[in-house]
């Protein structure tokens, strides 16, 4: 059997990371202030936070590309301090800012990194041509870095990051700036990855949609802190903010609404009462049930569930 | 990491760095238009000033070694440039390697590439002046080439160390640290000629005692005993010294962030 810890991907604890910068008088920016996190292998976690909020710098203390000041973290079982090199063989990673050596063309960059992690020869070119194929870079494979498009650009980082069949991936913002519908097709990528190889995912990104969508764990940080933590649901009831049940009455909201069970506040707008509720499932049919019963019509139901982004507002607070 | 994945990785930054060689006119400039320029210009002013026979071969010793020196070191400083000036520095050190692998594979390409030049210099340098740079022998160009190729990889390793040190102010020093190699190592003259704290200085350079074992050949007496054992003592020190800076501005730049700063 597995040992609790032999089941995490990552185990970081009160990881604190200050950058100095300037020579004659120093400014300190304190980036982590303590970020204890556990990631469970095969999971997508995201890491949701504002502009400056430590996301980046988390990711890349996991990375191996920063050295913490306090605190420890082990990832896929190693220390990322003290086994950088093993650790690196296991892991990549991506950003929504890629970028490559510009005259290189994607199947060079591609094999490049390939080379870099140990593959070579026909196991090489087989593995090159397979992540251009599934990223569908056939057409450019002989294209220059610095002739493609945003887009095409993200796909050859994340064809990048997969070409030494990483056990798990760190994504900074992987549809940053993208269009629509590229986003779309890159949040697909990252869903298929995780279900056809159960590769752990970790994600920075400040779209509540693209967590929402992809995460089944995130974590909201803020100033270097994680605030919270959970499943998009747990988040949205650990809060408070309950689902919205709108009603259009007639006559008009009766006032033991505000005190039915499960309610936890109304208001008015307009033509429309607006209960909130700790689940909408749960206590629409009793509502129903008893303004029926009191022979209120009810001309119009609107059932919304809360956004995680309503989640990030509350907590950014 | 097994002798195969160490091979792996170097080959990979040769063929990279070959790759973006071939594709780029500024490389090419670098490889051959300002060494013949200044193989050109130091001939012709050899033969203004009248000089000798030897007194030209001196000069264009100095002239030729210190254009290979240039290019060599250059591409070693290409193993973190190229990657600082694309943005691209924190991919190559996300990758499972280390800091050898960057110097020794750039390192080779910069051999290639300076082995290349001496030769084209060489054959300008006879037919346009007489001079013949192969006239000493195989075992002494070779020690001469592996005297400038070993003083290429330790300016080039120290440039890469300032650039993560500092970042990227610190990129014109991969092209100015050559000048005072220059200025040091008797390129155009003795260091004998220099006064007394720079002639201790040009004393410390490996490429003073391997100019001075060429030229040798070409009339000028020693002014040094063992060379080349000397030379190449200094520089196994040199390189020793130059890797472990590498190695603790990286871990520095890993600490900092300037690695990421890098990549921004």
């Amino acid at each position: 059997m597995r040992s609790p810890a032999a089941s995490l991907a990552i185990e970081a604890r009160e990881v604190a990371k200050t950058f100095r910068s300037g020579w004659l008088r120093p400014r300190l920016t304190e980036a982590l202030r303590g970020v204890t996190l556990e990631v469970p292998r095969g999971a997508i976690v995201g890491i949701l936070g504002p502009n400056g909020a430590g996301k980046t710098t988390f990711l890349s203390i996991l990375a191996t590309l920063l050295i913490p000041d306090r605190g420890s973290a082990r990832v896929l079982g190693l220390d990322v301090v003290h086994d950088s090199l093993p650790l690196r063989q296991r892991i990549n990673m991506a950003s929504g800012r890629p970028s490559f050596l510009w005259s290189l063309r994607v199947a060079e960059i591609v094999g490049f990194y390939g080379r870099l992690y140990g593959i070579s020869g026909a196991a090489l070119r087989a593995r090159v041509d397979a992540l251009i194929e599934e990223y569908e870079l056939t057409e450019y494979r002989r294209v220059p870095y610095n002739e493609l498009s945003t887009g095409l650009k993200q796909r050859v980082a994340l064809a990048k990051a997969l070409i030494n069949d990483p056990e798990l991936l760190f994504l900074d913002e992987p549809t940053l700036g993208l269009d629509p519908d590229v986003s779309v097709r890159v949040r697909a990528h990252i869903a298929a990855l995780r279900r056809e190889r159960g590769v752990t995912i970790v994600l920075t990104t400040h779209y509540m949609r693209e967590a929402e969508e992809l995460c089944d764990e995130v974590a909201f940080i803020k100033a270097g802190r994680i605030l919270d933590k959970g499943t998009p649901d747990e988040l949205k009831r650990r809060i408070g903010l309950g689902d919205v049940i709108a009603l259009r009455l007639e006559p008009a909201a009766p006032s033991w609404l505000t005190a039915a069970p499960g309610v936890l506040r109304c208001t008015t707008d307009g033509d429309w009462t607006k209960c909130t509720v700790d689940d909408a499932e749960k206590r629409l049919p009793d509502l129903l049930r008893q303004l029926f019963a009191e022979g209120i019509t009810v001309r119009n139901v609107r059932v919304r569930e809360p956004e995680l982004e309503e989640v990030f507002v509350e907590l950014a607070r | 990491m097994s002798w195969r994945a160490d091979a792996l990785a170097i080959w990979a930054v040769v063929v990279r760095n070959a790759l973006m060689a071939s594709r780029n006119v500024f490389f090419f400039f670098e490889l051959l238009f300002w060494p013949i320029v200044g193989v050109v210009s130091i001939g012709l002013m050899t033969r203004f000033l009248g000089l000798s026979g030897p007194q030209a071969s001196f000069v264009l010793v100095g002239t030729i070694a210190l254009s290979v020196v240039n290019v060599c070191q250059l591409d070693v400083a290409y193993a973190v440039l190229m990657d600082v000036w694309s943005k691209s520095i924190k991919h190559q050190f996300l990758a499972p390697i280390g800091i050898r692998h960057l110097s020794v594979g750039s390192w080779l390409v910069g051999m290639v590439r300076g082995a290349v030049l001496f030769a084209l210099l060489a054959a300008l340098g006879w037919w346009a002046f007489g001079f013949r740079v192969f006239a000493p022998g195989g075992a002494a160009v070779a020690a001469f080439l592996a005297g400038c190729f070993l003083n290429a990889w330790i300016v080039g390793v120290l440039v890469c160390a300032l650039i993560t040190l500092f970042g990227n102010r610190a990129e014109s020093f991969a092209w100015a640290s050559v000048n005072l190699v220059l200025v040091l190592a008797g390129i155009y003259y003795p260091v004998s000629v220099l006064p007394g704290p720079a002639a201790a200085v040009a004393r410390a350079i490996p490429l003073t005692y391997f100019l001075d074992a060429y030229r040798s050949h070409f009339g000028f007496a020693s002014e040094f005993t063992a060379p080349i054992a000397t030379g190449l003592a200094l520089a196994v020190v040199y390189a020793i010294v130059a890797h472990l800076a590498f190695y603790a501005c990286v871990q520095r730049a890993r600490r900092t962030g300037l690695l990421l700063k890098m990549s921004e």
